[in-house]
């Protein structure tokens, strides 16, 4: 079957300044949520990264209709949904543990959804087997869930969210609880899934790298609220925030001040030298105090000799990692961290050695010195 | 889908058994009477049987101790449950008519009764009589080298330390009957009787809940002796006990067993065409045929010739029933107080 | 814990928008007040009120009078003495069972015989024992040749009370042994410390608090049993129940039997709180099932198997024997005098026996689904619904199982007796006190079993389109279907061997297999009481069997089996 093709158009869904307050036994009144906004495009898959406690999932939940807002609006397409039942809603959930129901079978599991709209048996049974074909778990119809494995029981769960054609997709972390090769594994097939039934699908992980590898774009919460939202490439070469900086993949973060402001480049002065960065956005101003951003890729290191005009840096420590060698280099006063694909014999160089230090062009942004501040 | 089809069962047998409920709450029907028996069930079901096939009415019943029977009548005097109290020693009866529980009857064999077995009044009619004995283990006897008790004070032997038992007077009629036995011999003079329940007290290993409760012990040997109604005494000796039934040479107690109609009876007349059937030769001659050793009452029923034997030389009185009834509850209440702990 | 903020919606609220759940709600309240509330307020009543005036004479006669202090001293001491000595056991054989590598045969013996004393009639425990132990006992006399040995007392009392009670602290010890992660116990060990010494400072902390709810359950069930010291106890040992009892039944004193039994209610309610506000809060072992199997080091050394090993088939001979003694007694003419093989016992249970057998059983069967729809409805309710006033409901909802039986069967005597409520003389008194007593259990289960029930389960049914009564109906329901089925067992249990709260219940109309054997106990018919006990028996454990067998289908291919919940 084709899923896909059955289905109605996508449908976006628009989240308007929502926020929700729990009350804590210890902390007294908490932000789960607070003015948080997102509109995602119909058949996006957006997903909601961030660390345990940000409020992604109160946001999901709030979407799917678990829990009420005590503000703001939530739209599909353009129906209003803030009020209405999780039931009314027509969403897919893919929860974490899966939630499946125990008593009932593979097919049951996957059938209750279409059972509870009415429909008849024998469309039932034709649409039970056409989405287990898809999620490669035809025969497994009888089969109870506690007999399954746990990449299994995740396809039935998710068969059981797309067999109703839902209007939006939710996953809560579904993705956790599989060990590290069969989450790559399912990733893919989540993302696949998705394209090709062209679903709307809100996503939520702390896992960056899975985060990266799912979504067309990424929204980062970080204590109730949207930090920055942006598509993966964006967010990890062109952060705005010190916070996305840290938290998207690594970052040497060091104290700089703009120099000379151009069109797309400006010159900033850090290690001691002034180094050259491409800007993102809005410039800032000459003078101002910053902190540059430069990923360990985007520094190279070379024998001493070979530069002269190189910073100048004491190689601390070197962890070998089959594919990459990470350093720790000191230079100019800080610690760097540099890594380097591994590339044979040529490349090792020792703890103690001395090594010239080149940033590559253009390979730094520009963020403010506050932890959660924006973009200078 | 079986988990729902299950579910589906319990759902409608629940519902089932609530509409049942609705139906079957307890209503009068024709032709039965409902009594409390104090009697044991193995001596008062064979004679509600026989009164069944005599007359075709049903006897429900259920048995009390002659304390629990008594105090479930008082506590449903405002809506009596039950028509007729059957058995138990007249003190019982006694102290009902203090609580105004009974309705006045006189049965056509009333006249017949000689005085102690009726009530001037009819509030209860005798339907046998039931001297108290004592009873004791033979081969208890024989370690200790003891011959059966022939008078109160043997049973103050040391040898018996910790080994009879007897009623307990809060819920036994034959408690009161032994109490009022004791009271007699000592002239009435409570202080004496309660001197002497004192003394034995060291050889009472318990009391029990009901009168007859001790005489398996007896039989069995785990208790020496003790002081019991003779239809208790005998029967534990007919089901194979080796145990002996003596009487003391001051004499003891003899009760008379009764019958009563209840104030506010629900089923009066089927409950008189009990009191009659009991009362008279109709009832009472059937002990023998039971094998139960009560003394009938009614003076048309020849004494059975082996109980006959038993009885022949004991000294037995009666227990005044008005001095009894007027005199009980002190009695137990001290008895209670200064006797039990 | 994180709970929502959002107000609790009002019952007008509730109404309108789910309204079987707020009918529901307030059917159970309704019934609450009238079978719990309402009973207790009349026996309060009834001790502090004289004729319109307040006063404290009826308590003050009880707390002065020498003997009811005596017995509420000894109720105590008895209490204490049977929570320790039972727990001890328990933990004997839970361990034995747990760490000593038994053939699962044995252990599947052990339990039966263990689940002997907690379905029997009440008094079998104790007619076996005066058998064995009395001046003429089968033991002490025939065996050892004792002349003159006491059997009524403290002694016969807490050893029967305990051989009775011990197989509660071994269902609640067991499954939490069962539960310790053994690599704990393996990690330990691995660091140096002695067999000995890892139990003492690992395996018994750990199990600090089951041991402490142990105590509580048997404290609570010696101070409630009435049947054991009624046979056993004697005159000098007088206990609060049987105290209370024969104040009631013996000398109509119906206030002071109250004042007496309010008395009782003071360690009962202390029993009560400090299991729910102390012990409850200090498991370190959570019951999931998840149980880490056998031990897979030795973790007992093999002399100190063989101690416990002996010790626990010692005493389940012992109840074997005791139960044993009552078959015979139920087949001989006159047990002691006459041993001619008969089955006139059972002739006599099946023909004049009949009529209350089968009130028994129709009891039962009301009070059997009743109490398990009641425990599962309200066990749903408390775990799964936010709603004003939803712990007072659970509290209120487990007074009847926390008190005596005593104290319950007189406070429904004095309220139910007399107009404008007169149920005394009707099936439903009986029924109404089994439900409220032991349909806690139920709630209990349900309780357990839902808290391992995740609670996405209902929101993925949501999530898939289906409503509040879909939901419970299709997911909810099914899955505490085991829980049902435990607390009916429990309920059929307890209908058929109960006696404490409704020997003062009883009527013409309407008797009790218990009562009868009682009966039948004083009136000297003790084949027919051991003949009652013995049908009885086996009626419980047939039912038992069958429960069983529906749990083991209800079971879904691969779960983990539901254990234990009978124990509750």
């Amino acid at each position: 079957m084709n899923a896909g093709a059955t289905h109605a158009e996508a449908i976006g869904v628009a989240v308007t300044r929502v926020s929700k307050r729990f009350t804590h036994a210890v902390k007294g009144v908490v932000h789960a949520a607070r003015d948080v906004s997102l509109d995602v495009a119909p058949g996006e898959f957006l997903t909601l990264l961030g660390p345990s406690g940000c409020g992604k999932t109160t946001t999901l939940r709030m979407i799917a209709g678990f829990e009420n807002p005590d503000e703001g609006r939530i739209a599909f397409g353009s129906q209003d949904v803030t009020h209405l039942p999780v039931n009314q809603r027509g969403i897919g959930f893919v929860f974490q543990n899966y939630a499946l129901f125990p008593h009932l079978s593979v097919f049951d599991n996957v059938a209750y959804g279409l059972a509870v709209r009415g429909q008849p048996g024998s469309e039932i049974t034709r649409a039970v087997g056409d989405v287990l074909q898809l999620v490669g778990l035809a025969g497994y119809e009888r089969q109870f869930p506690a007999q399954m494995s746990g990449g299994e029981q995740q396809r039935v769960a998710l068969a059981r969210a797309i067999v109703i054609r839902p209007r939006v997709l939710l996953f809560d972390e579904p993705l956790s609880n599989l060990d590290a090769r069969l989450r790559v594994q399912m990733r893919d097939e989540i993302r696949a899934l998705q394209k090709r039934l062209a679903i709307t699908a809100i996503y939520v992980t702390h896992d960056q790298e899975e985060a990266m590898a799912v979504s067309d774009r990424i929204a980062v919460m970080n204590r109730g609220s949207i930090v920055e939202i942006g598509t993966a490439e964006a967010l990890y070469h062109a952060p705005r925030t010190r916070f996305v900086a840290e938290f998207i993949g690594r970052a040497n973060l060091i104290a700089a001040r703009v120099g000379a402001v151009g069109d797309r480049h400006a010159d900033v002065e850090a290690l001691g030298r002034t180094l050259q960065v491409a800007l993102h956005g809005r410039a800032p101003a000459a003078g101002t105090r910053c902190l540059l951003v430069l990923r360990p890729e985007a520094i190279d290191l070379s024998d001493r000799e070979a530069a002269s005009d190189a910073l100048v840096g004491t190689v601390l420590t070197r962890t070998f990692l089959g594919e990459k060698v990470e350093y720790t280099v000191a230079c100019a006063g800080v610690t760097l961290q540099v890594v380097r694909h591994s590339r044979g014999g040529g490349d090792a160089y020792a703890p103690g050695a001395p090594v010239a230090v080149r940033v590559v062009r253009d390979a730094g942004t520009l963020v403010n010195d506050a932890p959660e501040g924006d973009a200078p | 889908m079986s988990i729902r089809t299950s579910l589906h069962a319990i759902t409608r047998v629940v519902a089932g058994f609530a509409l049942a409920a609705l139906v079957m709450a307890p209503g009068a029907r024709a032709a039965e009477v409902n009594v409390y028996s104090i009697w044991p069930e193995n001596w008062a079901k064979p004679m509600f049987e026989e009164f069944e096939k005599a007359t075709g009415i049903k006897v429900n019943f259920v048995r009390f101790s002659s304390g629990e029977a008594l105090a479930r009548v008082i506590a449903e005097k405002n809506n009596p449950k039950i028509d007729v109290l059957f058995g138990g020693p007249v003190e019982t009866f006694a102290a009902g008519i203090n609580e105004g529980v009974f309705e006045p009857y006189k049965s056509p064999s009333f006249a017949k009764l000689p005085a102690r077995f009726r009530h001037a009044d009819g509030q209860w009619t005798a339907i046998a009589d039931d001297p108290l004995v004592f009873m004791t283990n033979n081969k208890f006897l024989a370690e200790n080298k003891l011959k059966p008790p022939a008078s109160w004070q043997d049973l103050l032997d040391p040898a018996y330390k910790n080994g009879l038992q007897m009623a307990d007077a809060r819920t036994s009629g034959t408690a009161v009957t032994r109490i009022f036995s004791i009271l007699e011999v000592n002239g009435r003079d409570a202080d004496k009787a309660f001197a002497y329940m004192k003394k034995l007290r060291p050889n009472v290993q318990l009391y029990t809940k009901s009168g007859g409760g001790g005489t398996l012990p007896v039989g069995l040997g785990q208790a020496g002796g003790g002081i019991f109604f003779i239809v208790d005494a005998l029967d534990t000796k007919a089901k194979g006990y080796d145990v002996s039934i003596s009487f003391p040479k001051e004499g003891i107690g003899t009760s008379a067993e009764a019958i009563a109609l209840i104030k506010g009876a629900k089923n009066p007349d089927t409950a008189k065409k009990l009191i009659d059937w009991a009362t008279s030769a109709q009832m009472q001659g059937l002990f023998a045929k039971h094998k139960i050793n009560f003394v009938p009452a009614s003076p048309d029923v020849q004494i059975e010739p082996s109980l006959a034997a038993v009885l022949k030389d004991a000294k037995i009185f009666p227990i005044d029933d008005a001095y009894a009834g007027a005199n009980r509850k002190k009695m137990v209440d001290r008895w209670v107080a200064e006797i039990l702990p | 814990m994180v709970a929502a903020a959002a107000a609790r919606p009002g019952f007008g609220a509730r109404l309108r928008a789910e309204p079987a759940f707020a009918v529901a709600l307030a059917l159970l309240w309704v019934l609450l007040a009238f079978f719990i509330l309402y009973p207790l307020a009349a026996l309060i009543a009834r001790v502090f009120v004289d004729q319109g005036q307040f006063t404290f004479a009826a308590i003050a006669k009880v707390l002065t009078d020498r003997n009811q202090v005596a017995a509420f001293r000894n109720s105590l001491w008895l209490g204490t003495l049977v929570g320790v000595g039972g727990t001890i056991l328990g933990f004997v054989f839970a361990f034995a069972a747990t760490r000593c590598r038994l053939a699962p045969a044995v252990v599947r013996a052990i339990d039966i015989a263990v689940l002997l004393p907690l379905v029997s009639p009440p008094f079998t425990t104790a007619i076996g024992y005066i058998f064995s132990f009395g001046p003429r006992g089968l033991i002490t006399y025939d065996l050892l040749g004792i002349r003159g040995a006491s059997v009524y007392g403290l002694t016969s009392t807490m050893t029967a009370e305990t051989l009775t009670y011990f197989p509660i602290a071994y269902l609640t010890l067991r499954p939490m042994l069962a539960a310790i992660d053994s690599n704990i116990e393996g990690m330990a060990l691995s660091l140096g410390a002695s067999r000995a010494r890892v139990f003492r400072t690992v395996t018994l902390p750990l199990c600090t608090p089951g041991l402490a709810n142990a105590f509580l359950l048997l404290f609570a069930a010696s101070l409630a049993d009435f049947a054991t010291p009624l046979i056993l106890a004697g005159n000098q040992f007088p206990v609060l129940p049987t105290q209370a009892y024969l104040q009631i039944t013996g000398l109509f004193d119906l206030s002071g039997g109250a004042a007496l039994s309010l008395v009782l209610l003071v360690p009962a309610l202390a029993v009560f709180l400090a299991q729910r506000f102390w012990v409850a809060r200090r498991s370190y072992v959570t019951v999931t099932g998840k149980g880490a199997g056998q031990a897979p080091f030795d973790s007992v050394s093999p002399a100190a198997r063989v101690v416990l090993v002996a010790a626990c088939v010692a005493v389940t001979l012992f109840i074997v024997y005791l139960y044993a003694l009552l078959v015979y007694a139920s087949l001989v003419k006159a047990f002691g005098a006459n041993d001619a093989l008969t089955f006139e016992h059972y002739r006599a249970v099946f023909t004049e026996g009949l009529r209350v057998l089968f009130d028994t059983l129709v009891i039962a069967a009301f009070a059997t689904p009743l109490g398990g729809l009641y425990g599962v409805v309200m066990g749903y309710l408390v775990t799964r619904r936010r709603f004003l006033g939803r712990t007072t409901l659970e509290i209120v909802s487990m007074i009847h199982y926390a008190l005596p039986g005593t104290i319950v069967g007189i406070a429904y005597l004095i309220a139910f007796n007399d107009p404008p409520i007169v149920l005394t003389g009707t099936a439903l008194i009986l029924v109404a006190c089994y439900v409220f007593r032991y349909g806690p259990t139920g709630i209990r289960t349900t309780m357990a079993l839902l808290q391992q029930v995740d609670p996405s389960l209902e929101e993925a049914s949501h999530s898939l389109g289906a409503g509040t009564g879909t939901t419970f109906r299709r997911i909810t329901l099914p899955l505490v279907l085991p829980a049902f089925f435990a607390a009916l067992g429990v309920m059929f249990i307890r209908s058929m061997t109960a006696i404490s709260a409704t020997i003062f219940l009883v009527s013409i109309s309407w008797t009790l297999v218990t009562v009868r054997i009682l009966e039948n106990m004083t009136e000297l018919r003790l084949g027919m009481a051991a003949a009652f006990s013995v049908v009885v028996v086996i009626i419980v454990f047939v039912v038992i069997g069958v429960i069983g067998q529906v749990l083991r289908r209800l079971r879904t291919p691969g779960s983990k089996p539901v254990t234990g919940l009978l124990a509750a």
